[in-house]
């Protein structure tokens, strides 16, 4: 469903020049499966999920999505995803309701089966009691949901969600995770990026763990386990980050060494 | 390959068209969403509603207050008037056809010696001088007439200094000013009266004082006089309200929607970038439309009652005609859009509704001008005004209410051509603001002085980048106006004017460009655009700049014929073109022709147009830089003439993608120019053939005229054939337009 193969981002950015965001990453998810992105803050992870969003356009590399070219066409590719962001925000002008069915429509649904499917929504998401709710005035999870039911109203074949747990409480973030395992058991393909591990240790079936626009290792939790011998997650993942960083500092050392 | 790229045009050409219900759908959101938005609501329909007719309540209170203030006048020294005079007045008022018609006039008399302390006749005039003095300063009364005692002696009443009345008045009060006025026209009423009278007893028949009479009619219709008043001041107030009107909602639904991060909500829906532009669009200008209409129609209704009511200007102002006043509506269409597009394009930089202000005032203070020109009095629409955009619109509007309906139909191609043009680039770059990444998610760092310049060096590239070369247009036009207010003389030698000319021509034009493209860029040759790739475009373009030239004289008499030259600066340029008349022509030649060409090309067709035709700029580059050649030329006749030149040159830097042909075009032009004159006066055959001398200086000969067009023609022809080879346009392209539009251009060889 998603293939990414060498994408590569680079930022024109006043302090720091040319400013390589994503390096040549590569991975692929399939239907029915949830695929973590997991790296600290400034991993690059909103970035390629951006690209694969068609919001942002990649500098070189290809990504496909549900077997269209993220830059040839992307809005056949915003026809079959789902995107839902910390940046992704709702209306504060307008009801649950009306910004659920608003978005319905922008995808072209006939009112009918618009009118259905959002009922349905609502009712899954138990928001009903909130579906006439200007957005300024809901909560943080009241908003949350709002949001995946605008991503999921035209019901797309693939779902991203860019750190969607970000500030809300426990029990709202519990009920988020199990609707996205609802979601991988209707045999949607899922991406989820985050940079709390017990998250991904949880949900996700396959994990890339980037840092610093790079992925450092990918593969099913069992598989990097054995793959680096150390069966505490949270050891696994700084190993890898501080491995990768003194190699990094290394490497600069180098350069600059060769350059006197 | 091209078989790909032939499919991937057509596929994104399908793909990129806007469907209709989904701008529907969106404009119908946005404007949605500011009507529920109370602050918008507030400013767009409570405020006009409540504000006019607040106003003019507060109007119309002050207007009564100074109705009842009736105009008071004192005259001391009455008993002084004896003997021959008329009466002047008879108890508290003045004798009855003297006063005018207004009835509120306080007139107190006194006798010389009623007025102040009395301590002996001698002192009395300085003690009547001191206490006048002190009533009409401290507004006691608004006018005093003093009549001194000699004025009762017949005899030193027409000679005597002394003996002369004096009008006590202070010019800082209004009110004294009034009454100055009306006693003045008493005053001289009273006399031609006395005149009269004093010929009438020496037997000379009266009638011989007024030859004839004179009464003055105005034929303007009723309509018209009204009219006149509100045609201007209407339009005035509308546009104003249509761009503060455009301002807000732009704010708020681009760089607002990017600060609560609906923006990308709305991004990643299946909505078209050009979809939600023109969505966006069409809410703003419909608020725009709105403010305006709302604000001139409350004005409107409310000031023609408060004028009624007041009877300010003697039925002159009166209320407005109505109908006429609907040709305003069909000229804010286009003008409410394109503030919206300009607003949008510039909120779009922002990322936080507080920044979208901070950027939307310059836009207001660049737009304001082009509002108030047509207020200034004697501007009518011509040729000339109706060319300038949003000024020819209103004067056009105003010809129609004012019901000129044929002189307006006259100029409205010219108008609807201009708007269009500038609504067409103000919708494309919002388009373009809203495609831009770097714009929708501008990086959210500080700005550090220290970090830019050193991202200024670090990424230094082979050519300026838009922003350098929009920057060094600036310097350059901000310092040729520095430079101007330094000259204060026209010099009189030719060493003066040598330096006139160099100063800047090389301190503010090559000094400030060969800096930017040393410190800013990594390749002085590369940045400056001095290549050739084919050798033949450096002849033809010699050829095309001699068959250019009677092409050039014949446009720059067009146009002061539409913008005649004013006497006053034919006359102070008289030294200036003295002296070039009669220095040695090599010299002039040098310093009028070889010295601009070779700095103005470097700096307009090289640095600039090579940093403004990156990113797919190709036209940008061509009428910016044309644009700012023509304002550096600094007299408007000469700016009007160099902007098309600069359209020319800068085509043609296009298309060779060097500014040598610029250069030697400019400077054969120029060469002509200076030594035309020299040409016609010559013996040389070859000469007289092509140009001879009349009266009104030299002039090309017809049959040259008709050849050189069509030479010019082939020249051009010749160019517009020339592959683009501009590889600062093609440097950064991945899938642009003009690569769909050929796309062999991309595959050749740069
Ligand atoms: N528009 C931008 N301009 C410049 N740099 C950016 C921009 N957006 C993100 N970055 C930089 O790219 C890097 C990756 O950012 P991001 O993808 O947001 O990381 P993550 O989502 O993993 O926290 C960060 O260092 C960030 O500063
Ligand atoms: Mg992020």
């Amino acid at each position: 469903m998603i293939h990414v193969q060498h994408l590569t981002k680079t930022y024109d950015d006043l302090s720091r020049g040319k400013f390589v965001a994503v390096d040549r990453i590569s991975f692929s998810v399939q239907p029915g499966e949830i695929f973590g992105l997991l790296g600290p803050n400034g991993a690059g992870k909103t970035t390629v999920l951006r690209i694969l969003s068609t919001v942002l356009s990649s500098t070189s590399g290809i990504a496909t999505v549900a077997g269209f070219d993220v830059s040839a066409d992307p809005a056949e590719v915003r026809k079959r995803i789902g995107f839902v962001s910390n940046n992704t925000a709702i209306y504060d002008r307008m009801t649950a309701w009306e910004m659920v069915e608003y978005f319905g429509r922008l995808h072209g649904m006939p009112k009918k089966e618009l009118t259905d499917r959002v009922e349905t929504l609502f009712e899954q998401l138990r928001m009903n009691e909130f579906r006439d709710t200007p957005g300024a005035k809901m909560s943080t999870g009241m908003k949350q949901k709002v949001s995946i039911a605008r991503a999921m109203v035209h019901d797309p074949p693939v779902l991203i969600f860019d750190e969607a747990t970000l500030g809300l409480d426990v029990l709202v973030a519990r009920n988020l995770l199990s609707v996205i395992r609802d979601l991988r058991e209707s045999g949607k393909c899922l991406i989820f990026s985050t940079h709390i591990m017990s998250e991904v240790e949880r949900l996700c079936d396959r994990i890339a763990i980037m840092h610093r626009g790079k992925i450092l290792d990918s593969g099913t939790l069992s598989e990097l386990r054995s793959r680096h011998s150390e069966n505490d997650f949270e050891e696994l993942f700084f190993g890898l980050l501080s491995n990768h960083e003194s190699a990094e500092n290394n490497e600069l050392a180098h350069d600059v060494g060769a350059g006197i | 390959m091209s078989e790909r790229s032939e499919q991937l045009r057509e596929k994104a050409k399908r793909a990129g068209r806007p469907r209709l219900s989904v701008v529907w759908m969106i404009y119908a959101r946005e404007m949605m969403d500011q009507l529920r938005d109370r602050r918008t609501l507030f400013t767009i329909a409570v405020l006009p509603i409540l504000l006019y007719p607040l106003v003019g309540m507060l109007l119309m209170q002050i207007a009564q207050f100074t109705q009842q203030h009736p105009t008071s006048i004192c005259i001391v020294g009455t008993d002084h008037l004896i003997g021959d005079v008329p009466p002047l007045v008879k108890t508290e008022t003045f004798v009855d056809g003297l006063t005018d018609n207004d009835e509120r006039l306080e007139l107190l008399c006194y006798t010389w010696n009623g007025v102040g302390r009395h301590d002996g006749v001698l002192n009395q005039a300085k003690n009547v001088k001191e206490t006048t003095n002190n009533w009409v300063r401290d507004g006691i009364f608004d006018a005093v007439l003093v009549i001194p005692p000699k004025f009762a002696d017949p005899q030193a009443r027409s000679s005597d200094q002394e003996a002369s009345m004096q009008l006590l008045y202070n010019v800082a009060s209004d009110q004294s000013m009034v009454a100055r006025d009306r006693l003045t026209g008493i005053l001289s009423k009273w006399q031609s009266g006395w005149v009269r009278q004093r010929l009438e007893t020496t037997g000379i028949d009266i009638s011989l004082l007024a030859p004839f009479k004179l009464a003055d009619i105005d034929i303007a219709p009723e309509r018209t006089r009204e009219a006149a008043f509100w045609s201007k001041l209407l339009p005035f107030i509308m546009l104003v309200w249509a761009m503060t009107g455009a301002f807000y909602p732009a704010i708020d639904l681009v760089a607002g929607e990017k600060e609560r991060g609906t923006l990308e909500t709305l991004l990643c829906s299946p909505a078209l970038r050009s979809e939600i532009v023109w969505g966006k669009l069409g809410a703003v200008t419909t608020f725009s439309m709105m403010t305006a209409i709302l604000n001139a129609g409350s004005m409107l209704v409310t000031s023609s009652f408060v004028f009624k009511q007041m009877g300010v200007g003697g039925g002159q102002v009166g209320s407005p005609p109505m109908v006429p006043m609907l040709w305003l509506l069909v000229a804010l269409v286009p003008l409410s859009a394109l503030f919206s597009a300009l607003a949008l394009a510039v909120a779009a930089m922002a990322r936080s509704s507080k920044e979208g202000q901070y950027y939307l005032m310059p836009l207001m203070m660049v737009t304001l001008p082009l509002v108030l020109l047509p207020m200034l009095p004697g501007t009518t629409l011509t040729a000339g005004t109706s060319l300038i955009p949003v000024t020819g619109m209103f004067l056009m509007v105003r010809s129609l209410v004012e019901g000129q309906y044929a002189h307006a139909l006259m100029y409205l191609p010219i108008v609807a051509a201009v708007t269009a043009g500038c609504l067409w680039l103000a919708v494309t770059w919002a388009r373009r603001q809203f495609e831009d990444e770097a714009v929708l998610f501008g990086g959210g760092d500080q700005w550090e002085l220290s970090q830019w310049v050193r991202h200024l060096w670090r990424d230094r590239q082979r050519a300026a980048t838009p922003t350098q070369a929009f920057s060094c247009g600036a310097i350059i036009l901000v310092a040729l106006f520095f430079g101007k207010l330094v000259v204060t003389e026209m010099p009189t030698t030719f060493a003066g004017i040598a330096k006139l000319v160099m100063m800047p021509q090389i301190g503010m034009i090559l000094a400030p460009t060969l800096m930017m493209a040393t410190v800013l860029t990594t390749s002085l040759k590369h940045s400056l655009r001095i290549r050739l790739s084919n050798p033949l475009t450096l002849p033809i373009a010699v050829v095309f700049g001699i068959c250019l030239h009677p092409t050039y004289v014949m446009l720059a008499g067009l146009v002061s014929y539409a913008y005649p030259i004013s006497e006053q600066a034919t006359a102070a340029m008289k030294p200036f073109t003295d002296q070039i008349s009669s220095a040695p022509l090599m010299s002039v030649i040098f310093l009028m022709a070889v010295v601009p060409a070779i700095c103005e090309e470097l700096a307009f067709r090289g640095f600039i147009f090579g940093g403004l035709v990156r990113n797919r700029g190709k036209l940008r580059a061509i009428f910016v830089t044309a644009i700012m050649f023509g304002i550096s030329h600094g007299v408007l006749q000469q700016s009007i003439c160099a902007t098309f030149m600069g359209l020319l040159l800068g085509y043609l830097a296009l298309k060779t993608g060097s500014v040598l042909p610029g250069i030697l075009i400019h400077m054969t032009n120029n060469t002509l120019s200076v030594s035309l004159e020299r040409i016609a006066q010559s013996t040389h055959p070859a000469a007289q053939a092509l140009v001879s001398s009349t009266g009104g200086g030299p002039e090309y000969n017809l049959v040259w005229v008709i050849a050189s067009v069509a030479i010019a023609s082939m020249c051009l022809f010749y160019f517009i054939r020339l592959p683009s080879v501009d590889e600062d346009a093609k440097a950064d392209l991945v899938g642009n337009e003009e690569e769909f539009a050929d796309p062999t251009a991309a595959l050749s060889p740069a």
